[in-house]
């Protein structure tokens, strides 16, 4: 499904200087899988994530193929409708625009894109509250504007909300988990657990270990200095619990 | 200056050719009169400050008067229909009955072309003095108005039905209208007001309009103005407000028309307890497009309240103007007056000058303003495009909710819905 070869980095700092993010990054994920990456601040995981969904700032240099198609050439619009999403480790407040409106034209943007009819105004009303009581998001939230005022953990939830109406192939979940108390991680983790199956996959992006008690990653992968040094099972994740990062990082240089 | 004498002949043909009102001798005193005192004062020159950016010259003036013409509502002005069934409408600034209908306003109302007004009762306002450096083009329409409204609400009468005023340009080029509107709110009433001028098939013509607005003791007042001009046409506009003791005036000037626009404001606060709403949006679509608003808070009195939001949006290279004044004189203590000018240019080429101003001679006020230019911000660009919304879509959604919170001051969900239609921007809601 998602095939990454050698994805270096690079960003413009403010005195136009280059800053090397990612340096060589591999990663295959195939359909069905949760693959979990882990790793201390700066180590390059949002970067990773946002050059995926196609954030222009980054310079990239390496391979990235979603089910094929070459996703650097591709706009951010057309990674949507590819089936690729990003949950925003910081989504971004939208003034003016209504929540409900945002999310009907998302979905029938992807419909659109993709030759299936367009969703009605009921079914979709019907629709978004069922999901909405799914993430625990109260209904007060559709006639908002998009995560203008909105908590924390109002945001994340209205994030995996849009994962649930837009139905991804590869979601990809930005430190989803970060700031949230329990309750909303948990109310995170059943809707994506929702939606695993043998055709969809998931990148949780993370800082902590606590969210993959609830959502089972099927690899993990370790991320320092822009690079992927170490890949296990579901338990690498409880190593880091006690031992940090530390250990790693020598165990990369040695 | 063969240029200036040219055009100005021009003019005083255009004065001789338009004697209107023959029958009222002390009107024709007063428009020749009136017409003296412009050629003494002359155009506005750009060395003038309230000119600085905007030069209105006097070759642009077209020496031709409006035709009456037929006309018939396209879908364009259709939605009227679903905000009022009272409607005055001019065409090349000649009142048209059959496109007029007041039949269901209740009679204690008067309602009608100000060439049909009574005398006695319209002779003040019409002979009342403009200052000439100020406002040289209201002095221009003083000698040369033709028709407007006459609208006069007597003492307690709400008027339930909001009444349209409809100025319609079309089948003809280069000719010059100057509409006078003259709205009275007796004390303790209540009205709202949607004035439109609207350009279909014609070109280079000349808008030079003034409305004034008396909102008595206690009165209510909500006045909307929609600029629809064609893109070739030059619309200069006056709206005088005053205001008495706690009244209450919401203006709305909505305007994405015209090639030259500029639309001067001016309220005055004569009594306490007044309170003045003054909501703008200026959209320009066209290379060369040009508008400017100036607008003047005069508080005299205390326990006076002014807001001012203007917003813009600004693409390819088109101009804006926005100077927005407060004046609080040492009679108005305990004033609350804050102004806001926003902008969004969505064009490298686009230009805004901004001058939000504040003078204070009283020491117990609160006074805000700010003014902001900015571009769509690029994270939520990216946000909504990440969702599989293109590029375009993205890049109108942010505009249209940019506009939002001028629509969303618009108490009256028809006359919202309207708005948001005929300046190009979608229902979202």
């Amino acid at each position: 499904m998602l095939n990454i070869k050698n994805l270096h980095a690079s960003i413009q700092d403010e005195k136009q200087k280059t800053k090397q993010i990612l340096r060589g990054v591999n990663l295959t994920v195939k359909p069905g899988e949760v693959h979990a990456i882990m790793g201390p601040n700066g180590s390059g995981k949002s970067t990773f994530a946002n050059v995926l969904a196609g954030r222009e700032e980054y310079k990239t240099e390496g391979e990235a193929t979603l089910d094929g198609q070459d996703l650097f050439s591709l706009e951010p619009e057309q990674r949507a409708t590819l089936g690729l999403f990003l949950a925003f480790q910081y989504p971004v407040e939208i003034p003016g625009v209504n929540n409900m409106y945002f999310l009907k034209a998302a979905v029938n943007s992807l419909r659109k894109q993709r030759n299936l009819p367009l969703i009605d105004a009921m079914d979709f009303l019907t629709l978004i509250k069922t999901k909405m009581k799914e993430v625990g998001m109260d209904e007060k939230f559709l006639s908002r504007a998009v995560n203008e005022g909105f908590s924390g953990g109002e945001k994340k939830r209205n994030e995996v909300l849009q994962m649930l109406m837009l139905e991804p192939r590869l979601a990809i979940l930005d430190e989803t988990d970060s700031g949230l108390d329990v309750d909303a991680l948990q109310a995170v983790a059943k809707g994506v657990n929702s939606l695993r199956n043998k055709e969809r996959s998931f990148i949780v992006v993370t800082h902590y270990q606590r969210l993959l008690n609830y959502i089972v990653p099927d690899v993990v992968h370790v991320m320092v200095h822009g690079r992927i040094i170490k890949s296990g099972g579901k338990e690498l994740a409880l190593d880091i619990e006690e031992k940090g990062y530390a250990w790693l990082e020598k165990e990369a240089e040695a | 200056m063969s240029d200036v004498v040219a055009s100005h002949l021009g003019l005083e043909h255009f004065f001789e050719k338009n004697s209107h009102f023959t029958d009222k001798k002390w009107l024709c005193d007063f428009r020749a009169q009136q017409f003296k005192q412009f050629l003494q004062r002359g155009f506005p020159s750009r060395k003038e400050e309230a000119f600085k950016y905007t030069e209105i010259k006097n070759t642009a003036l077209p020496a031709q008067s409006g035709l009456a013409r037929p006309w018939q509502h396209s879908e364009k002005t259709a939605g009227i229909k679903k905000i009022t069934p009272v409607i005055l409408t001019f065409i090349n600034g000649h009142f048209s009955a059959v496109l007029s209908e007041t039949a269901s306003l209740s009679r204690e109302i008067t309602l009608c072309p100000l060439s049909q007004a009574h005398e006695e009762r319209v002779k003040s306002y019409l002979t009342r003095e403009v200052d000439a450096t100020r406002f040289p083009f209201a002095k221009l329409n003083a000698a040369l108005m033709t028709d407007g409204l006459f609208l006069e609400i007597p003492k307690h009468v709400k008027v339930t039905t909001p009444i349209y005023l409809l100025f319609i340009n079309t089948q003809q080029n280069h000719y010059m209208t100057c509409p006078r509107n003259i709205i009275v709110a007796h004390e303790s009433s209540q009205v709202t007001v949607i004035e439109e001028h609207v350009g279909e098939t014609a070109q280079h013509y000349f808008t030079n309009v003034v409305t004034e607005i008396h909102a008595r003791a206690n009165a209510h007042v909500d006045y909307y103005k929609l600029q629809d001009e064609d893109f070739t046409a030059i619309h200069v506009a006056n709206v005088r407000v005053e205001q008495q003791q706690d009244s209450c005036v919401k203006t709305y000037f909505l305007s994405h028309g015209a090639q030259l626009a500029r639309e001067d404001l001016t309220i005055f606060q004569r009594a306490q307890g007044t309170e003045s709403y003054l909501h703008g949006l200026y959209s320009l679509s066209q290379d060369q497009q040009h508008i400017d608003h100036h607008i003047h808070v005069d508080h005299f009195a205390a326990h006076g309240t002014s807001a001012m939001l203007y917003k813009g949006i600004l693409a390819k290279k088109s101009r804006a103007v926005f100077n927005g004044k407060v004046y609080v004189h040492p009679t108005a203590q305990q004033i609350n007056a804050h102004q806001a000018n926003h902008n969004l240019l969505l064009s490298a080429d686009a230009e805004i000058n901004t001058k939000p101003e504040l003078e204070i001679y009283a020491d117990d006020v609160k006074c805000t303003h700010g003014a902001t230019v900015g571009q769509l911000d690029n994270e939520a660009l990216f946000y909504l495009r990440s969702r599989g919304l293109s590029a375009r879509e993205a890049h109108n959604i942010l505009t249209l909710a940019f506009a939002e919170e001028i629509y969303s001051k618009i108490d009256d969900n028809s006359i919202r819905h309207y708005m948001r239609k005929r300046m190009g921007s979608h229902d979202q809601f």
